[in-house]
Order: C-alpha cells, then sequence, then structure tokens
C-alpha cells in the first residue's frame, strides 16, 4: 500500500515566505492537522539562502543583494550558501513516526533522495547520492539539500538545479580569503553541473517549460522511489497566515538573518 | 586576544571559528567566549547553540574532545563537524602562533 503525501506546487516567492511556508508546514504537519507533505517551489525575485550556522557577512554580500533587488534569507537547516534563481526546490514532511523517516539522518537523506535520483532518471539523467547531502550527475554537483528534526517532524529541502550561472552567483556570495574570485569560479564551474547542461535537448526548452517539465519527473520519481500516492492540494489558509507571519516577523526579521 | 580561525579538516564541511582566548596563545589557554560558524548540520540546532556556551572556560587543548562528549550528552547528531575537526584548526594556529 502506497503512502499517502499530500502534494503542493506553490509557484514562485520571497525568500521570507518561502521559508515561512516550509515552517508552517512543519508545525502543521507536526500537529496532525495535515498529511505528510512534498512541495515544489520557485524563488522570486533571486534569493539566497543561508545554512543556519553560517556567519552572514562571511557568506554573503548583502549590499550587493540589495543593489540586484535579490532577497537573502537564512534557513532554519544547516549546510551551505545557495543562490536560488534557475531551480526547482523541494520540500519535504513528514512526522519521525513515518516509516520513510530513518532515525539517522544520512541514512534519511539516501532514502529521500531516491525520490530526486529517479526523477531525473525518469527525465534521462543518471545521477547518485554523494554523502552527506548531495547528488551528483556525471560526478557534477546537480542537487544540495538540507535536513532538520523539530517538533518530532522531519523537514528537508533542497534545490535541483535547471541552469547555473557561476558568474552571478559569486557578485552575491563572498570569496573565501584564501581563494581567488577567477580560481573559484573555475572550480565552482567545473564541480557544478545542472539539468540544461546535462540534457543537450533543454537547450532551446523556456525556463518555465523546464521548470514544469522536471517537476512532473521529480513528482513521478518520488511516487516511484518512496512508493507515495500523491494527493494534489494546496496549503490550507491557516498555513498560508502563519507562513505570512513567519516571513514578517522571523525571517525578514535581522535579528534573525543576522543571528550568527 | 581573540582568533579568527577557518579550515576544512579531512570528513569535515568549511568550518569558521571565532575564540576569546585568555593570552598568551598556548595549548592550556582557557577559551572566554567561542562561536562556530560553518556549512555543517546539527540536529537538534537549538541544542547547538547551547553547547557552545557549555565549550566557555574549556582550554584550546581540551576542546576537541569536550565537543565530542557535550554533542553525546546532549543527544546531538551532528554531521561535517567533529572535535578532531575543531582540534585540527586549533593545532595549526597554536603550530603557526608558538
Amino acid at each position: 500500500m502506497a503512502y499517502e503525501f499530500r502534494l503542493l506546487e506553490t509557484g514562485f516567492h520571497r525568500a521570507a515566505f518561502n521559508m515561512g511556508l516550509d515552517e508552517a508546514l512543519l508545525r502543521s504537519v507536526a500537529e496532525g492537522r495535515s498529511l505528510p507533505t512534498l512541495r515544489f517551489y520557485g524563488w522570486a525575485p533571486p534569493a539566497v539562502s543561508i545554512g543556519y550556522f553560517q556567519g552572514l557577512h562571511e557568506e554573503v554580500d548583502a549590499a550587493a543583494c540589495k543593489t540586484a533587488g535579490i532577497d537573502v534569507v537564512r534557513r532554519i537547516t544547516g549546510g551551505g550558501a545557495v543562490f536560488h534563481h534557475h531551480e526547482v526546490t523541494y520540500s519535504i514532511v513528514l512526522p519521525l513516526s513515518h516509516p520513510l523517516a530513518r532515525p539517522n539522518i544520512l541514512d534519511s537523506y539516501r532514502l529521500l533522495l531516491g525520490g530526486i535520483i529517479e526523477g531525473l532518471s525518469i527525465l534521462g539523467i543518471e545521477a547518485e547520492f554523494a554523502p552527506i547531502n548531495d547528488i551528483i550527475a556525471g560526478g557534477k554537483k546537480i542537487s544540495g539539500n538540507a535536513q532538520t528534526r523539530k517538533l518530532g517532524c522531519l523537514l528537508q529541502h533542497g534545490t535541483i538545479i535547471l541552469d547555473v550561472d557561476v558568474d552571478r552567483m559569486f557578485t552575491v556570495l563572498k570569496v573565501p580569503q584564501e581563494k581567488t574570485r577567477g580560481k573559484l569560479i573555475e572550480d565552482i564551474k567545473s564541480r557544478v553541473t545542472s539539468i540544461k547542461h546535462c540534457l543537450p535537448q533543454s537547450e532551446s526548452m523556456s525556463f518555465e517549460t523546464l521548470y514544469a517539465t522536471t517537476i512532473q519527473s521529480l513528482k513521478k520519481g518520488f511516487a516511484k522511489a518512496l512508493n507515495l500516492a500523491l494527493v494534489s492540494s494546496v496549503p490550507t489558509e491557516a498555513e498560508l497566515q502563519l507562513a505570512e507571519q513567519l516571513a514578517q516577523e522571523k525571517f525578514s526579521s535581522q535579528t534573525w538573518i543576522t543571528l550568527r | 586576544m581573540r582568533l579568527e580561525l577557518v579550515g576544512k579538516p579531512e570528513g569535515c564541511k568549511l568550518l569558521r571559528m571565532t575564540i576569546d582566548v585568555e593570552p598568551p596563545l598556548v595549548p592550556s589557554s582557557r577559551i572566554r567566549s567561542l562561536s562556530i560558524r560553518g556549512d555543517f548540520f546539527a540536529v537538534p540546532e537549538e541544542a547547538f547553540d547551547e553547547l557552545e556556551h557549555k565549550l566557555e572556560g574549556t582550554t584550546l587543548e581540551e576542546l576537541g574532545k569536550k565537543f565530542d562528549g557535550l554533542v553525546r550528552q546532549n543527544g546531538l547528531e551532528c554531521l561535517g563537524i567533529t572535535g578532531s575537526g575543531l582540534d585540527e584548526i586549533i593545532q595549526k594556529e597554536l603550530h603557526n602562533g608558538i
């Protein structure tokens, strides 16, 4: 018997709302008011998210972000800084008591990322799990992921890179002191790939078509790999209200953004 | 005195530490305060914040061992950060500083 999961496709939103909605879904599932949930979403305007333990000013040129109209947000999950632009982002929330929630975080990554690996395979891309939290295709990173556990639930969110502009990325991300900008950009270009790069036939696709096609494949991939029965839905009014509240009071607040 | 340390020890993510220590800079210097940052994972995150405070008062040479002990005691699951990784970064600084 398949596991019933709610499927949300919430479109493109500001960074603070996106993080607010992920936390609202976590709380809603934790309180038993919603089914375990798989959500797909995007970012408008583009954004930089940093991991819970990262120092804002060590990772991000906040002034450059402001000038370029790029949002900055701190996640509730660990991991590294991410420039969210041409990508599909997903989140998955389930109780820790659920059979798909493994006690060990690394085991959970391995299991849940099976959904993305299967989705990429449906698209025609052979990919594999690269511990701790990445998926690689042809030896290069195509997906980065982060997981936390709170209120008796597991939240994992991550990105599937559709297209990558490393030069633009490093107009807003800081370059570590020990590296030169040019060297770092070359390093990243050699270590990161994208769906557009892996699938030459997608070169001519618009971003909107590639985004929609990728989500279709990921839905099938999650359903197959994790044995999910996905029920298309929308966030509840209570979830949307809480997401707005968290976006304003937590994720947009300087206290939170500059926590470290 | 304040130490600003960065490193990526084997098996760890990029780790950054700001440590205020009582001078002089020797292995037995006591830590007045410290902040550990980086792209590692520690769950629950809030327990890591508390762990940082509990490391205050320990010596530089004991930091890694104390860190690992507190991770166990507080039921934290850490990925990409270890006591030996923190020690490696500190040892490098001590080697350079002495």
